[in-house]
């Protein structure tokens, strides 16, 4: 299954770039996202809750960073077994470029497969849960990179407080 | 040959061939009160459930099973390995399909995984719920292999190889060839032709797969009830593979919740809980549940073939050509084997048509999906979708009406016994008296003038016909010649008891489609005894005489000639001890309605159950050297003709909605012969569960797989299957050939609506869509491919 999209983040690319490849971030911003701990600069081991159509279950994976080409793009790979649910995959070639001096387009492509109960149960369900679950990512990114805004909650308020508190070290 | 019973003879008052008796069991199935599988609940029963494969093909690199095992109530996991050490693998080939190749399977596999949906691993607990539970604890680390799942490359160079040990991915190949077809092809005065697409499907039955094993190890004895069609077949399966002696396994089989082939194959995972119950010595019970049903349970008719038809200027028929694929899954299926299914689309291919040029070849593939094997009308619907698609195609393209050319080139009535050019042999076939009967039913001109009156008020309607062929009552010549220990001989004992009732164990078994009510009722009439007083066993290896079982339509002509033979034998015994008892010839005397009477006057001399106290019970008072068995077993195999052909024609009147893409069935004809009908009414709802099986194919049923071979089908919401509502009125004409082969004179039944109401259908929607010059070739003929054939989506390829 392939999809794309683009997202416009009100951040200049540098910063973008830098949240990209922090995994606090990434945690925040990957839907059911529960644990994403660095293992090198370019791996991760992740566990995820995800839900497609009547299954959901917990996986447990690794996410890899590649082809990176610092601070234009990079391939984000992850794959998780969710034990008798199946088996989920997925990557994702992300590319930056800006947009105006404060702002950056992010533009993805993303090719995501699932097997096993999941797939046979939620097969119709599947290529819609996808494009919710990349829309949902890069949505949650964008906000978390971006400036405040007046609409945001405490959490999302913490998360952009975490985010920039280790990008520049201050409180 | 013998003489066949002839139905005047039959008026007495115990005549029940030929009439619709209620069956026996009908009560106790409609209230709920039968006895499945799952209904058995033994003293210390275990469950069993599998981790299946999330990957089409994948190594299994570890296994973890601390976390299920540690869970309450979870007692053992099994592995491959395991089990072989009790279970000997199986390779489903048979001799007679030369070149045939397949791998040795096991009931787990020992380290590859190689469909979505193959038990890997069995988890055994105490209820169901913890074994489920306990299979989502367990870890396995798969490492995914290259899957096959494309049947159009998977003889490709570049394709990887499923099993390396055979070389490449091919299972088996066959070509049928008479008479010269290039010629006639160079000769035609038009050729027509079609790439035909048969949807992989499955037979979803009510009751899903169903085992309960029960191990003994103090006695060494083997009692497995059993969800199947065929229980002597698998009580030597699995005294063969289990390294036992037949005697010392029984396989037992009460109620059956439907069947359509599926449960007459030797499955994996049922074998396994076999094994599992041997080396626990507990009773283990494992049920399908409907999610695994659709992975495991077998799949059939995943076909593509190209043919292509000559006709001459008068419009014969004068050659057919055709290259069938099949796609099978990894392993043929034991021990049928997967490639009859291709072999029978070559073998049936015009089948009721009368030209001599014929060549018909199948390629039968490996690849990474669920087995397919023997389905209901195995290889028929394919077989008359290409003769009847190319048929249509013909008339249109010789601009003659589609029943002008059949009967222009249907085999003669009169013409048998007669070779058909895939080397069919045919004992008496009614093809041309059956479309009369069909045109007397259908009132093909008020149709075709409502076809026109629709049109011009822009709805399409259409009429499709499909004659068929079917092939019933097979003798050894279909897997016995082959090696395989499938019994296509079947037996019946029939007995009388002291209270003069009668009990007829037959070695044929019951799905729910009424083989005991026939059994009884030929029993009833050949011993000469009120139906109601005969009980009818069946499923049970240890109180059955030896037979193949329920398949290929063999229950009323192979069961019911052993039942009547039964019977008679039974009644001659009984009259030989009436003789001595009345000091009477025994030619003038008779049983008929319980009593002994005689012959010429009707006169009742003493009831049967007079007769049998004194056997019984005083038997002192007989002639001492008085034959007294009351109670005879006759077995019946068929002789001359290697199968009992039987025939038929259906039309199917429908209506597309082009805007939509939905096709609405209008009504539905089948005229089938079927040679002796023992109940019209039985043979009536056979032949329309047959049609409604053939709709599913042709207009729903599909189990769909994702490129990497993910199956997507996995609930009764993803996998569509005909309902009430969307049937239309089937109405039913039958035409009587009986065949010589036995006194019975009966052929099956089951599987003539299944052969040909698919082929019915797709001429009834591309005769709908003519004035749109549209034309759909491949099942299921779903509204997107109706909306792809009319232009109004963008096509993809099929």
């Amino acid at each position: 299954m392939d999809m794309s999209g683009e997202q416009k983040i009100s951040a200049p690319r540098a910063t973008v770039w830098q949240a990209l490849n922090d995994a606090e971030v990434l945690k925040a911003c990957i839907p059911g996202c529960t644990a994403l701990d660095k293992t090198s600069d370019t791996e991760m081991k992740a566990a995820a809750t995800l839900a497609i159509g009547p299954v959901k279950a917990n996986f447990t994976g690794n996410v890899t960073l590649s082809e990176i080409d610092a601070p234009n793009s990079y391939v984000i790979t992850g794959q998780g077994q969710g034990g008798v649910a199946g088996f989920a995959k997925g990557s994702a070639k992300v590319m930056l470029a800006d947009d105006g001096p404060d702002a950056t387009l992010l533009t993805y492509t993303v090719k995501a497969d699932v097997g096993g109960k999941i797939a046979q149960l939620g097969g119709r369900l599947i290529d819609q849960t996808a494009k919710k679950l990349a829309g949902e990512f890069f949505k949650n990114f964008g906000a978390v990179v971006g400036p405040e805004q007046e609409g945001d909650d405490a959490a999302m308020t913490e998360k952009k407080k975490g985010f920039f508190k280790r990008m520049f070290g201050k409180a | 040959m013998t003489k066949i019973l002839d139905p005047a003879t039959l008026d007495r008052p115990n005549s029940y061939i030929g009439k619709s008796v209620p069956r026996p069991n009908l009560a106790k199935l409609v209230e709920g009160r039968g006895q499945y599988v799952d209904d058995i609940v033994l003293p210390r029963m275990v469950h069993v459930a599998f981790v299946r494969s999330p990957h089409a093909h994948a190594r299994i690199a570890r296994v973890d099973a601390t976390a299920a095992l540690a869970l309450p109530g979870v007692l053992r996991v099994f592995s491959g390995q395991d089990l072989a050490a009790v279970c000997d693998p199986w390779v489903a080939t048979l001799a007679h399909l030369a070149g045939m190749k397949s791998a040795p399977q096991y009931p787990l596999p020992i380290e590859r995984a190689t469909w979505h949906g193959e038990a890997v691993l069995a988890v055994v607990a105490e209820t169901r719920a913890l074994a489920e539970d306990a299979v989502g604890k367990i870890v396995i680390d798969y490492e995914p292999l290259p899957a096959v799942v494309d049947m159009e490359t998977a003889l490709a160079p570049e394709t990887p190889l499923i099993h390396a040990d055979l070389g490449d991915n091919l299972c088996f190949t066959r070509t049928n060839q008479s008479g010269d077809v290039t010629a006639a092809f160079a000769e035609a005065h038009k050729i027509v032709e079609a790439t035909f697409v048969t949807g992989r499907h499955t037979g979803v039955t009510l009751e899903p797969r169903s085992i309960l094993a029960d191990y003994n190890k103090a006695s060494g004895k083997l009692v497995v009830h059993h969800s199947t069609q065929a229980p002597h077949m698998m009580q030597g399966v699995f005294a063969k593979h289990l390294r036992m002696a037949e005697g010392d396994v029984r396989v037992i089989c009460v109620d059956v919740g439907g069947s359509y082939g599926i449960k007459v194959h030797v499955y994996p995972d049922e074998v396994a809980a076999v094994a599992i119950a041997k080396m626990m010595g507990r009773p283990v019970k494992f049920i399908a549940d409907r999610l695994e049903s659709f992975g495991s349970d077998i799949h059939a008719r995943d076909h593509r073939i190209h043919a292509k038809m000559a006709v001459d200027a008068e419009g014969h028929i004068t050659a057919i050509d055709v290259d069938d694929l099949t796609g099978i899954g990894p392993y043929s299926v034991y021990p049928r084997t997967s490639a009859i299914e291709g072999n029978q689309v070559i073998n049936l291919v015009g089948g009721p048509y009368d030209f001599h040029n014929l060549r018909a070849k199948t390629t039968v593939v490996l690849q990474n999906k669920t087995p397919t094997c023997q389905y209901r009308a195995v290889g028929h619907p394919i077989a008359t979708t290409v003769t009847e698609g190319l048929a249509d195609l013909a008339a249109d393209a010789l601009d003659m009406d589609p029943i002008a050319f059949r009967l222009k080139n249907l085999m003669r009535d009169n013409s048998y016994p007669r070779t058909s050019p895939a080397g069919m042999k045919f004992e008496g076939l009614s093809h041309v008296k059956s479309l009369a009967k069909l045109m007397d039913m259908i009132d093909y001109p008020r149709l075709r003038a409502e076809q026109a009156e629709m049109q011009a008020k822009g709805v399409y309607r259409g009429i499709g016909f499909a004659a068929f062929i079917e092939l019933t009552n097979p003798s050894p010549f279909m897997y016995g010649i082959g090696g395989a220990r499938i019994s296509a001989q079947d037996g019946c004992t029939v007995r009388i008891d002291p209270d003069g009732s009668v009990v007829a164990a037959t070695g044929v078994t019951e799905q729910g489609q009424g083989t005991e009510g026939i059994i009884r009722q030929i029993v009833a009439e050949a011993v000469g005894v009120p139906v109601d007083t005969v009980r009818v066993v069946t499923g049970d290896t240890a109180t059955t005489p030896y037979g193949g079982g329920t398949w290929a339509c063999r229950g009323a002509g192979i069961g019911g000639e052993a039942a009547l033979q039964a019977g008679m034998a039974t009644r001659a015994a009984a009259l030989r001890v009436a003789s001595a008892m009345l000091q009477t010839q025994v030619e003038a005397l008779d049983l008929v309605g319980g009593n002994i009477v005689e012959r010429a006057t009707g006169t009742v001399r003493m009831p049967l159950s007079e007769l049998t106290r004194i056997v019984y019970f005083r038997g002192d008072t007989l002639p001492p050297d008085l034959p007294r068995e009351l109670m005879q077993t006759r077995h019946f195999i068929t002789k001359e003709f290697p199968f009992a052909f039987t025939n038929g024609i259906q039309a199917s009147w429908l209506e597309v909605d082009t805007e939509t893409g939905l096709v609405k069935l209008l009504k539905h004809w089948v005229v089938e012969d079927c040679g002796r009908i023992i109940n019209p009414q039985l043979v009536d709802e056979q032949v329309r569960g047959g049609v409604v099986q053939g709709i599913g194919g042709a207009l729903y049923e599909l189990c769909p797989y994702t490129p990497e071979g993910q199956l997507q089908a996995g609930s009764m919401a993803d996998y569509l299957v005909p309902m009430a509502a969307e049937m239309p009125d089937i109405e039913v004409g039958h035409v009587e050939t009986p065949t010589r082969e036995s006194l019975l004179g009966a052929k099956g039944a089951g599987e003539a609506g299944t052969a040909g109401a698919p082929a019915a259908i797709m001429n009834a929607i591309n005769d709908a869509l003519r004035p749109l010059q549209a034309r759909v070739f491949a099942q299921p003929f779903t509204p997107e491919r109706i909306l792809q054939a009319v232009g109004k989506v963008p096509a993809t390829a099929p």
